[in-house]
């Protein structure tokens, strides 16, 4: 199972010109969009286009136990669980199958990066439009 | 017989959790393992639960198995980032610690030190992923461990808060990610936990792991209220509240309860075990496991 990212190479002074170019229209969009909190490592495709790392926690696999019997946050009761909205939104886009897959760890190094570019640069994974049921449930998907 | 080989028979496992005290005393520890000693198979000690300072629960660990315990040391991804955790789960293999659970850990402010940053460098699926590779003889930058760990990693599901069924998917995750056995949240709704199972055993998950179901005795209705609206994801059934406050007895009704609840967990199918959770109250283990008549002799 590959969870990890690693830091490929240096950027080049143009590489950082671009980069920064492409961190600025990102963030006009992403920001009064999904609330963007420019982790760089955008799985936002996967997560029903909700801003997993709004999470006090910043989880990327889903809620942790806190949820409130209402759905609220454990850290901030007069707010929704992101994990709890996204789980429902999934649901309604047809997009659960996305939940099943292991994020990798978060690669900090990416922190306030643009996370197109790093698509651009190959250092993390393109978004996805749809994804099979990784291989590891299907077998217990039968029954 | 040590835990991992527990899970691969089929006997019925008992754990308790042993709460560490906010002192640099390790003669409460020897206590408190007293307690436990011939009547369960493996001590859990917290990680600093509730983001309090406790004393350290490696350390605890090494206490218990000097006491003749095997411990079950809990792993939380709110203090320690990736270099941590991998140096201190080195180190507590090297003492002899075969057990570990991983966790995501209660968020800071829900401790007296609200001010402390907050670390979750990784979640528990990762955390659980992580000890795996290391099983496996490779630490989280590719480089291999010339003596590789051998733990039996646990994680921990809760089956009574919402999205329940991304709790299900978190749970085929966790297992995916090689978790050997899974502790649950204090029980106090059979309805919902029944439900969790049937869910459960159709995916055929008990069978890939172990699933020990967690018993909380709980000494007053003040504790039970407390839990129900200051601890979030703890679902409690009214009526156990009712029982409560109309007992003369709170404590002899709270053993009572956990007495009841154990005998109709065990009838449950799929249940692998329990997991007693006596909070500060660890004097009530020998009590509890005498009434509900569970044996642990080879």
């Amino acid at each position: 199972m590959d969870f990890i990212t690693k830091q490929k190479k240096e950027l080049s002074r143009f590489e950082r010109f671009i980069s920064s170019i492409m961190l600025a229209a990102e963030n006009v969009v992403k920001i009064p969009l999904f609330r963007c909190q420019r982790c760089g490592e955008c799985i936002l495709s996967h997560t029903a286009f909700i801003c997993s790392q709004r999470c006090p926690k910043r989880l990327r696999n889903g809620p942790c136990g806190g949820t409130r019997e209402n759905g609220n946050c454990e850290v901030y009761p007069d707010r929704k669980c992101v994990w709890y909205r996204i789980y429902k939104r999934a649901g309604f886009l047809r997009r659960l199958n996305f939940l099943y897959r292991i994020e990798k760890i978060h690669n900090w190094n990416l922190e306030k990066t643009s996370a197109w570019f790093n698509v651009f640069t190959k250092r993390i994974e393109p978004p996805k439009l749809f994804m099979k049921k990784p291989d590891e449930f299907k077998e217990s998907d039968k029954i | 017989m040590s835990l991992k080989n527990l899970i691969k028979s089929d006997r019925f496992i008992v754990t308790a959790e042993l709460g560490p005290p906010q002192s640099a005393n390790s003669s409460v520890i020897e206590r408190k393992a007293g307690y436990f000693k011939g009547l369960v198979h493996a001590v859990n000690i917290t990680d600093n639960q509730t983001a309090i300072v406790r004393f350290s629960s490696i350390a605890a660990a090494k206490i218990l198995i000097d006491s003749g315990l095997e411990p079950v040391i809990q792993m939380t991804c709110r203090d320690r980032n990736r270099i941590a955790i991998q140096s201190d789960l080195l180190g507590a293999f090297g003492l002899g610690i075969e057990n570990v659970l991983c966790l995501t850990g209660d968020y800071t402010t829900s401790g007296t030190q609200p001010e402390a940053r907050p670390v979750y460098d990784m979640d528990s699926i990762q955390l659980i992923a992580s000890v795996s590779r290391m099983n496996r003889g490779v630490l989280l930058s590719g480089d291999p461990i010339k003596t590789p760990t051998g733990f039996c990693i646990g994680g921990a599901a809760n089956p009574f808060a919402p999205p329940f069924e991304m709790r299900i998917i978190r749970l085929q995750k966790k297992i995916a990610a090689g978790a050997h056995f899974i502790q649950t949240q204090p029980v106090f709704d059979l309805e919902i936990f029944k439900k969790w199972m049937e869910r459960v055993n159709g995916l055929g998950l008990s069978k890939k792991t172990a699933i020990l179901a967690g018993v909380m005795p709980v000494k007053s209705v003040k504790a039970l209220e407390y839990m129900k609206s200051q601890v979030p994801g703890m679902r409690i059934h009214p009526s156990f509240i009712k029982r409560m406050a109309e007992s003369e007895d709170p404590k002899a009704e709270g053993v009572n309860i956990a007495v009841e609840l154990i005998e109709q967990i065990r009838e449950i199918p799929g249940i692998r075990g329990i997991h007693l959770m006596p909070l500060m109250w660890e004097s009530i283990t020998p009590e509890i496991i005498k009434k509900s008549g569970i044996t642990i002799d080879e």
